[in-house]
């Protein structure tokens, strides 16, 4: 049986990729199980999806906490110790990362073991589908990963999105899209790894008090210390010579992230900004652009 | 017959449509709501001659169903956790009203604090309402399970409502290869309802669901559903007989894994059942003559069949994915209860595990098979909650975070 496991941010397609990764084994006549993971729906909160590919009967439910291959959707899950999208990985398995950098970066940076890919598929949706929604991009480094036939890619991302987008030529960019991911990458023969038992002990649970058990939450004003801003595919930047201080981005700003500097001119919390672009829309100067790339502290992006 | 990849929604979506039902009421609640939605797309695109109305609440939701039903028309409704508390004095209700309605329970646990995975508190709640209950462990099971409960509900001699059950995420949101039968073949099983004691016809005026004064009189009612529900399980059986002959798909009250020379028995239901038989299954490689038994139809209950496939075991757990505060496992009350008067029963282990969806490791499915195999020697609470060291550390964490220190 293969394992494979889809990290993604909350409308970023990690659920469609692992149905199309699913799907195309399927067609190919193989027992499949996928499904995704998310709490309460959120854009860009981290999720996960699991697809488990078998010969035979696939006796397993539930999360997949040792996969053979790990797919990163977003780069920025790498250091979250929530999504911790690196835990089981395995020195035989694949982790695949959606990033421009390069694998031997990754792999000192964040200490892998695995066989690390990577490709900017963010850029390669934007490029070639027009977004940043990277479901078909991410179905197919998977399949290609794992060595599924082109026709079945083609045919499975055709089925996933007919459902779903009503947009032929739509689908038509993400087919090609998808291919060209496909035929980015070269297939590594997968070996199916042992899973690793009796890590840990069944405990017996003892009593606490109603002040420690109780359901709520003691600590103050922890949303702070957690950076929702830090996975945005595009950020506001501000043109201080077209802004005319109306304050209509600060009002508007969903996350009441955008407060005033020490001139009067707007600026962005950008551990907060989840990119949303709002202030991009409203500003009636058109003084403020969607930016690319990493994020700059202040004092940058004045200078730029 | 066509095969395709089907979550477990979609493949109760297809169950409904199967059956061709008249009538669905509607309120949307996570993880239940890709069924009605997928029924509602349907009804819209004019593939289901179906009359879909969204309602205000669960309540309103099972009322509408239960008077739909008591016109004589097919009726369908769904819903999930709190939804089904939120309607459940009407649960009560409509069972009394004897109309043969379904209803998927898309099962999560319950509040507080309120939480998104599965367990069975919510659809146990309804063990003593008068709904049968079949539970499922994959998706095709939910699809065909449909199918056999309107069979079994339409029945002179049942007359009850169901209630079918799946896992919220582990079957809802999980896709599987499932086969869909062609809509002559069900027709040829599931012909179509016309009962004689509920119907809606202006030359032959009837009072329904009326209240009586007087416990002797009540009484009669009640005990008269309890007796439905019996029979229900011929019914059941003969149900399943027919479904295997139009389907190829063999089902029982009781489903058997591994169980005939085994030994030490794990007792589940629904979803989680499939990580019961591969920890089954490692058993077996070490030496453990082990099986699982797994309860499909849990109203009415198969005591019968239960003891039979139990006697002469050595010892069983049950693995409780629901809690009673203050007591304990509500399966292995049950399983308890069936047992005590048999000369050849086996010692009985009580295990809480999968609460809101908490993963049951192999590491735990090891420590059971332990205790089982110590039999009287056992050394666990009852009942025991599965629970790992490494969890209990993550749970610290979580409590620092909130400042509970």
């Amino acid at each position: 049986m293969l394992k494979l496991r889809f990290h993604g941010r909350g409308g970023q397609g990690a659920k469609v990729a692992s149905r199309t990764v699913g799907t195309a084994a399927f067609m190919e006549g193989c027992n499949v199980q996928d499904f995704p993971l998310y709490g309460a729906e959120r854009r860009g909160a981290p999720i996960s999806a699991f697809t488990r590919i078998a010969r035979g009967q696939i006796m397993e439910r539930g999360v997949i906490p040792d996969p053979d291959v790990i797919i990163v959707m977003d780069h920025t899950l790498l250091s979250d110790p929530q999504a911790a999208p690196l835990s089981g990985s395995n020195k035989g398995g694949v982790v695949f990362v959606n990033t421009p950098e390069s694998p031997e970066q990754l792999k000192a940076d964040y200490d892998i073991d695995a066989l690390v890919i990577t490709l900017d598929l963010t850029k390669i949706g934007l490029d070639m589908v027009g977004s940043s929604i990277l479901s078909t991009l991410a179905g197919a480094v998977a399949s290609r990963i794992i060595g599924i036939g082109e026709d079945s890619l083609k045919d499975a991302v055709e089925k996933e999105l007919s459902g779903i987008i009503a947009d032929r030529e739509l689908l038509e960019k993400n087919i090609e899209a998808a291919l060209y991911c496909f035929r980015s990458l070269e297939p590594v023969e997968m070996k199916t790894l042992q899973s690793e038992h009796g890590k840990s002990t069944v405990i017996t649970m003892p009593f606490e008090r109603a002040r420690i058990s109780s359901p709520a939450i003691n600590a103050a004003a922890s949303s702070i210390l957690k950076q929702t801003g830090n996975w945005k595919v595009f950020r506001p930047f501000w043109d201080y010579d077209v802004c005319n201080k109306c304050m209509i981005c600060v009002s508007r700003c969903p996350e009441g992230c955008i407060s005033l500097n020490e001139e009067g001119f707007p600026s962005v919390d950008n551990e907060h900004c989840k990119g949303c672009l709002i202030c991009v829309e409203e500003c009636p100067k058109k003084a403020i652009k969607a930016v690319r790339g990493p994020v700059p502290d202040q004092v940058e992006v004045t200078g730029e | 017959m066509k095969r395709e990849m089907l979550t477990g929604n979609a493949a109760a979506a297809w169950g409904v449509r199967l059956a061709e039902v008249d009538y669905v009421p509607a309120f949307p609640i996570t993880p239940q709501t890709e069924i009605i939605e997928t029924l509602s797309g349907w009804i819209s695109d004019g593939v289901m001659d179906t009359r879909f109305v969204t309602m205000d609440s669960e309540h309103s939701m099972i009322t509408a169903a239960g008077a739909a039903s008591a016109t004589g028309v097919r009726v369908f409704t769904a819903t999930s956790s709190q939804g089904l508390l939120y309607g459940f004095e009407m649960i009560y209700t409509v069972a009394g009203w004897r109309v043969p309605l379904v209803l998927i329970n898309v099962s999560r646990g319950l509040s507080s604090p309120i939480t998104l995975g599965p367990d069975h508190n919510d659809v146990l709640a309804t063990r003593d309402t008068g709904f049968l209950q079949i539970h499922c462990e994959n998706c095709q099971e939910v699809l065909d399970s449909v199918l056999m409960a309107y069979r079994m509900a339409e029945d002179e001699r049942v007359l009850l409502p169901v209630i079918v059950n799946m896992d919220g995420f582990y079957l809802s949101f999980t896709r599987e290869p499932v086969e869909i039968p062609d809509v002559e073949e069900v027709r040829r099983f599931l012909p179509a309802y016309n009962p004689s004691h509920a119907y809606f016809k202006a030359g032959h005026p009837m009072a329904q669901g009326v209240a009586v004064l007087g416990g002797e009189y009540y009484s009669y009612f009640k005990y008269q559903m309890h007796l439905a529900s019996k029979n229900a399980l011929d019914v059941y059986k003969k149900t399943c007989r027919e479904f295997e002959k139009e389907f190829g798909r063999k089902y029982d009250t009781i489903e058997e894994y591994r169980l005939d020379d085994a030994e030490y028995v794990l007792i589940m239901i629904d979803s989680f059942s499939t990580m019961g038989k591969a920890a089954v299954d490692r058993a077996r490689e070490q030496g453990i003559k082990a099986g699982l038994l797994r309860p499909r139809l849990l109203r009415p209950f198969p005591e019968e069949d239960i003891r039979k496939a139990l006697n002469g075991k050595r010892s069983v757990a049950v693995i409780d994915q629901n809690i009673s505060m203050g007591k304990g496992g509500i399966l292995y009350s049950e399983l308890a209860g069936c047992l005590y008067n048999e000369k050849n029963r086996p010692f009985l282990l009580s295990f809480i595990g999968g609460l809101g969806g908490k993963n049951i490791s192999p590491e735990e499915f090891t420590f059971i098979f332990d205790q089982l195999v110590r039999g009287e020697e056992a050394e666990v609470e009852t009942p025991h909650l599965l629970y790992t060291e490494q969890e209990w550390e993550g749970m610290q964490k979580l409590k620092d975070i909130a400042g509970k220190g």
